[in-house]
């Protein structure tokens, strides 16, 4: 067993490979998807009732699609459109617009829990439209919704995963590689078992810093 | 797509369902186990379990299956794709399952176990009558919302080669050379899944905000 | 001293002119043909039971909420609407607003800023002022309201005295022409009240225009320029402090001040305030 890790250990390029590819990925869907959330979750919550409609189905779809059928239909679908992706930007691409519904998703709930009294003097003060939402509205939105935005970065992370299927040299991908080469399944698959398992611990790191943030404020 | 790729699907939709099911079934009790042991505080197991939910919660349903099915049989273990499917399934669902219960456990109110403890209730009569009942309503939507994201995890089972709904409509769109329409039926049949136990979630969620809501 | 609602003055010395202003939530008339000016440097308070549309009135001169009929005037331009007739658009509606300060019952912080911040937010982002100049008119705020040592606090730190006083220099500095209060001491325990109506008593005897919806009739007494009472959505008696609380003209407004004010100081205003709580 000790062998099998040294094994792993002697391909452990490979595997560093994989696991930057993850956190590259993570990290940069999970910015991408935080922003377009905040934009589509003023979508949801408009006055006016078109655009809540068209951004309530699509939230509502992605919320009910599995991610690896939605990353398929972006990497057979795109091509038809005559888009050429590798499989990494499409990988990325899935994974922003899929998680941009679940963020705001969250956000939404996160405003909705809110009191409105600060956003009313936000108003009454000449803040409108854009300034409004950038300066009054989101930033206690964040402070507040802060532990379950880390969920669901902690969910990329692991959707990521999935993307060994069409693949993508992410951290799966690198341990089955390891795996099927040199037959030593259970070192290969713990190592990044552990991997994934510390950069959730780093999720929650930056999630506990927020939450430090909003205890001052609170 | 013809009828009889679309019957495949269906097909694989009935392997996915079931495989679900026994997941969500097991997940459910073993999570509870796991969440009592945690809040008894037993001594060496809650911490164990403890590590087992925190890396389990972090894993990919991708990888633990990949793990489970090649390292099992590498250590004696024998394991085909159907039984390793719901092996991880079962573990994945059980962790979060756990901290679902052990959030309400923390939640229940103590005194409500003394006046318990003063009428006389022993251990196993106190939790069966007085904790149980009620942590399963506080539970319920954190569960149900559990049993929505496992339903929507399944696909990964078509990486070891279970025959469920994924894998057929690859199959499909690999034969037909037209890989996209097949991916849409299979979208079509876990919509309706997936929205029915996302519309409970939310349903029991307001019911539970009425209802405990200051008269 | 009048009973019926007083003729519209063209006195050009009028900040705020609200003209014949009725508003409806559904079926319930919460507003009917309210009419009244404010010159400048006049404190106006406006009482009267819980109920009676004066926290709506308020709200409609900022136009956070939008008046179903009549017109208001700020400094001789019409509030929500251009002088072609057309709704304002944002951007005409927000500087408005900056002429207009508010203070809120709440209080209303924005809990992510601190103290200071809270101050410059709308002078810096609203009004696009220097940096420089609004931090120093803010710091000069705070000092004015005693704050001076809460600058860099959060305002959940801050008692709600504090936080009222913070929200009183919040909206000072926009410069406005006009300030609005609304309820601004119901939401404090009792012994915050008074660091509060210090600051307004200031403020007004420094010709600060104010209108001012209150329970504490000392404040109307000693501050006010004239009294509106309202009940029922409607204005129901003016007149100047000394006449409204010494012998009023209407039988509602008697019964109100023997509710409200029969004994001099504390006994009435705590009545007023627990019915406001309840």
């Amino acid at each position: 067993m000790i062998h099998d890790f040294g094994v792993v250990w002697a391909e452990r390029s490979l595997m560093l490979n994989g696991l930057l590819n993850t956190l590259i990925l993570s990290v940069l869907s999970a910015f991408a998807a935080l922003v377009l959330g905040a934009l589509l979750a003023m979508l949801l919550t408009h006055k006016t009732k078109a655009p809540v409609v068209v951004a309530r189905g699509f939230v509502d779809l992605m919320r009910c699609t599995p991610f690896l059928l939605f990353a398929y239909i972006v990497y057979y679908g795109l091509p038809s459109l005559g888009i050429k992706f590798d499989n990494w930007s499409a990988g990325l691409v899935a994974l922003i617009i899929y998680n941009t519904a679940y963020m705001a998703e969250i956000l939404r709930g996160a405003a909705a829990a809110q009191p409105p009294e600060p956003a009313e003097a936000g108003i009454a003060f000449g803040f409108t439209g854009f300034g409004l939402y950038r300066r009054i509205v989101l930033p206690p939105l964040l402070l507040a919704a802060g532990p379950v935005v880390g969920n669901q970065v902690i969910q990329i992370v692991k959707d990521s995963a999935f993307l060994t299927i069409i693949a993508l040299p992410e951290l799966t991908h690198a341990a089955s590689s390891i795996q099927s080469r040199h037959y030593v399944p259970f070192a290969a698959f713990i190592s990044a078992v552990i991997l994934y398992w510390l950069l959730c611990l780093l999720v929650e790191t930056g999630v506990s810093a927020v939450g430090r943030m909003a205890d001052a404020r609170r | 797509m013809s009828a009889a790729d679309v019957l495949a699907i269906f097909n694989g939709a009935v392997t996915t369902l079931l495989l679900s099911s026994l997941g969500i079934l097991l997940g459910l009790p073993l999570g509870l186990a796991m969440a009592l042991i945690r809040w008894s505080r037993v001594p060496l197991a809650s911490q164990l379990v403890a590590v087992y939910v925190s890396l389990l919660r972090a894993t990919p349903i991708v990888t633990l299956l990949l793990l489970l099915f090649f390292a099992l049989p590498n250590v004696g273990v024998p394991i085909g794709p159907i039984s390793a499917g719901i092996l991880a399934l079962t573990m994945n669902t059980s962790a979060f399952n756990c901290e679902v219960w052990r959030a309400s456990l923390m939640d229940f109110p103590k005194d409500q176990l003394e006046a318990a403890q003063s009428v006389g209730m022993r251990a196993s009569l106190r939790f069966r009558r007085i904790v149980f009942p009620q942590i399963v309503r506080s539970s319920l939507p954190g569960l149900i919302n559990e049993m929505s994201l496992l339903i929507k995890v399944t696909p990964a089972l078509a990486v070891v080669g279970v025959v469920d709904i994924t894998r057929a409509a690859v199959r499909i769109g690999a034969e037909t050379y037209e890989p996209l329409p097949p991916f849409f039926v299979a979208i079509a049949i876990y919509l309706p899944i997936v929205y029915a136990l996302v519309s409970l979630q939310r349903w029991l969620e307001r019911r539970r905000a009425r209802l405990e809501a200051p008269a | 001293m009048s009973a019926a609602t007083p003729t519209i003055e063209t006195a050009d010395g009028a900040v705020l002119r609200v003209a014949g202003v009725s508003k409806s939530f559904g079926t319930l008339q919460v507003l009917n043909d309210i009419t009244f000016t404010v010159a400048r440097g006049e404190t106006v308070c406006v009482v009267g039971p819980s109920g009676s549309g004066k926290s709506t009135l308020l709200r409609c001169i900022n136009w956070l909420e939008r008046p179903d009929s009549g017109r208001i005037f700020l400094e001789l331009e019409q509030v929500g609407m251009t002088a072609g007739g057309f709704l304002m658009r944002d951007k005409e509606l927000s500087l408005m607003r900056t002429r207009i300060g508010m203070v809120f019952q709440h209080f209303a912080l924005w809990p992510h800023l601190t103290v200071l911040q809270n101050v410059m937010e709308a002078p810096l982002h609203v009004q696009g002022r220097p940096k420089a100049q609004v931090r120093e008119e803010a710091e000069a705020l705070l000092a004015r309201v005693g704050l001076s040592d809460k600058i860099d606090a959060y305002p959940a730190r801050l008692s709600g005295g504090q936080k009222q006083r913070v929200g009183i220099a919040r909206a000072l500095a926009t410069k406005p022409a006009l300030i609005l209060f609304d309820e601004p001491t119901s939401a404090l325990d009792p012994e915050l009240v008074g660091e509060v109506l210090t600051v307004m008593r200031d403020l007004a005897h420094e010709g600060m225009t104010m209108v001012v919806v209150t329970h504490e009739m000392s404040f109307a007494r000693e501050a006010a320029g004239h009294v509106i009472f309202m009940d029922r959505g409607a204005i129901v008696e003016t007149g100047r402090p000394e006449e409204f609380f010494r012998a009023p003209s209407t039988d509602r407004a008697r019964q109100f001040l023997l509710r409200y004010a029969s004994t001099p100081g504390q006994g009435g205003e705590n009545a007023a305030r627990q019915e406001h709580r309840s």
